[in-house]
């Protein structure tokens, strides 16, 4: 199975400059559907869906690859390499943003510029660090969605039903939103808040946009000051848009934030 | 009042509306897109042992637990926003410094004529019971779980201690082959010579138990009855086996009515434990008056080998366990073994492609190996 096939690659756009969308934690690639489309005049616009979310190819889950961030950023080269793409304009939100920060390590040439949407290095307090989390707080976290099968069962099957003033929405429905295999959900949960990337921002000779959220707690506003100094050059933009998911919530500012950046 | 047409239930005036809402069996929060509580009422307010005044500007965020915080931010938002509703969504609120209170949440999204999400409406009902219910579900699957590897692993082990036991087995028995051998040569009288030959019996016996044992082992352990087919006439082994039971059995006859034409690629060794576990069994059970009946046959390419006797049919109770390992029907009889024949039998008939079926009437019973002549 190619990697376009076991990530549901979408490719659109008029432009020949790629930029690729890539989710985080807890959603699919409908998480960019409000800002990607704004793209598509001038990028050629790729999204995904990381193994177990979406229309991936669950089949493809290995616990082994996928143990480490590293194997979600092998998954990101594969991709650009399989549409042999360089230059990728690469914006990945939360736990993506560092999965593209080691896509960028290791194979420079196929990136131009990063975009973290709502990054954090490491979730978990250290010594002259605040990740926001204790280590006790992350365990409560896996414990929780580890025996909570009814939060993610119905947070993941749509209520097709539900939507009956969105018409336009019905044949995407089908499809349902933010879908994750909730065994692999749980993989992901535990890759993502244990994951300690400090020590590979300074390495980022990349242009870099930080966007970060008022109020988020998934990633504090300190996080974001932290990843600006650590990473050279880069730019940091506070949204005025709250929680964790502005590509949701306030679209048009992080449309604006990117377009002044590209 | 009685007169009064019933068709059409009375409109709720204001303070009913209010009632229903503020002291509603679960908890309501209306919220801003952005998750604030513009309002919340008595119920919820109750159980959290505050006001409904005390919520308003609070983030719902805020009174979930921190795992359901982080889960409300990754998933339940951006859910609620892509799909516009969601259902049952199994939360915790944050009671106290360290009291859940589990609840499950359904919300819709409120939207304008431009489709902006403007705002949402929850309810929260208590499900503390049910929660609990689950987790003892769940505990009990893992447990239940836990104790199948368990057994499984037991029963791999099992199998293993079987298998060296039977083979360490050998060698003591090899050493008391030997004795009675040498004892043989010098052997004083005839009491002796006959005392001897039981010892012998008693061996072969054993030695037979012992290779049941570990064929059944092996084929346990994933390996398989292991044979190795040669191409090679099968009458003369079938005559054999059926001279060496009739010289065991004085006073049974075994009526041979062999047309074997084809060439045969088999395990003369194999084939000739299962022809001879068969005929075993028919002088066993069969009626000691009619003769057994052992015929072979080949036609389009394949071999047929069947055994029959007269006698009481099998039980058809009996029929579908016949093939397990250790089924023992109603055999009494210490001599007659683990109940492994025919389970074994039955491995060497598909080590060979091939099947062993059983039909039983008060007519005959008939056992019958099928397999590909090579």
């Amino acid at each position: 199975m190619t990697a376009i096939e076991r990530h549901n690659v979408r490719v659109r756009g008029a432009g020949d400059a790629p930029m690729m969308f890539a989710h985080g934690f807890g959603c699919d690639q409908h998480m960019w559907r409000f800002v990607a489309p704004a793209f598509e005049d001038d990028f050629r616009t790729v999204l995904f869906d990381f193994v177990g979310a979406g229309g991936s190819s669950l089949e493809a889950y290995d616990p082994e690859r996928y143990s480490r961030l590293s194997g979600y950023a092998d998954d990101v080269i594969d991709i650009i390499e399989a549409l042999g793409l360089t230059g990728v304009v690469f914006v990945g939100h939360s736990v993506s943003a560092m999965i593209g920060v080691l896509a960028a390590l290791k194979k420079p040439a196929l990136f131009s510029r990063l975009v973290l949407v709502g990054p954090s290095p490491r979730y978990i307090d250290d010594e002259g660090y605040v990740g926001g989390f204790t280590v006790d707080q992350i365990e409560e976290l896996l414990a929780f969605l580890g025996e909570n099968p009814m939060a993610w069962s119905q947070a993941m099957a749509p209520t097709i039903m539900g939507n009956p003033d969105r018409p336009e929405l019905g044949q995407e429905l089908t499809d349902s939103f933010c879908r994750m295999d909730p065994e692999i959900a749980k993989g992901f949960a535990r890759v993502t808040f244990t994951a300690d990337n400090r020590d590979d921002l300074a390495r980022i000779s990349h242009p870099t946009l930080i966007l970060q959220c008022s109020d988020d707690i998934i990633a504090p506003l300190a996080v974001g000051d932290f990843l600006r100094d650590q990473i050279a050059g880069s730019r940091l933009v506070v949204l005025k848009a709250t929680g964790h998911c502005p590509n949701l919530s306030a679209p048009e500012e992080v449309v604006e934030a990117i377009r002044d950046f590209v | 009042m009685s007169d009064a047409p019933t068709d059409a239930p009375t409109p709720l005036d204001r303070d009913e509306l209010e009632a229903l809402f503020e002291d509603a069996p679960c908890g309501y929060v209306v919220l801003t897109p952005d998750g604030r509580i513009t309002r919340a009422n008595r119920t919820l307010a109750g159980w959290l042992g505050t006001g409904p005044d005390a919520l308003s500007g609070q983030r719902l965020r805020d009174l979930l637990t921190l795992p359901g915080r982080i889960f409300y931010e990754t998933n339940f938002a951006p859910a609620l926003d892509l799909q516009g509703a969601l259902e049952e969504v199994a939360l915790d609120l944050a009671a106290g410094p360290s009291q859940k209170l589990p609840v499950l949440i359904s919300a819709r999204a409120l939207r304008d004529e431009q489709d902006r999400h403007t705002g949402t409406r929850m309810i929260l009902v208590r499900a503390a019971e049910r929660r609990n219910y689950e987790r003892d579900l769940q505990g009990r699957e893992a447990e239940a779980i836990q104790r199948l590897n368990d057994e499984k692993s037991t029963a791999v082990l099992r199998e293993q201690f079987i298998a060296v036991l039977g083979h360490d087995l050998r060698n003591p028995l090899a050493s008391i082959v030997g004795a009675t051998r040498m004892l043989r040569r010098e052997a004083a009288s005839d009491k002796t010579l006959r005392v001897l030959e039981m010892m012998e019996t008693s061996v072969h016996r054993m030695a037979d138990l012992i290779d049941d044992v570990m064929d059944f082992a092996r084929g346990r352990l994933g390996s398989g009855i292991a044979i190795q087919r040669r191409v090679a006439p099968l009458e003369p082994v079938l005559r054999q086996v059926a001279a060496e039971l009739e010289i065991a059995h004085p006073g049974r006859v075994i009526a041979c009515d062999l047309a074997v034409e084809d060439a045969i690629s088999f395990d003369e060794g194999r084939i000739a434990q299962l022809v001879s576990n068969l005929l075993g069994n028919a002088i066993a059970h069969g009626d000691p008056r009619s003769p057994i009946r052992l015929t072979a046959a080949t036609a389009d390419g394949r071999l047929t080998v069947s055994v029959g006797n007269a006698g009481d049919p099998i039980p058809p109770e009996a029929m579908d366990r016949l093939f397990q390992p250790f089924f023992r029907g109603e055999v009494r009889d210490s001599r007659h073994g683990l109940g492994l024949g025919l389970h074994i039998a039955s491995e060497i008939a598909r080590a060979h492609g091939g099947e062993l079926t059983v039909q039983s009437d008060p007519d005959e019973t008939r056992f019958t190996l099928a397999m590909p002549c090579r």
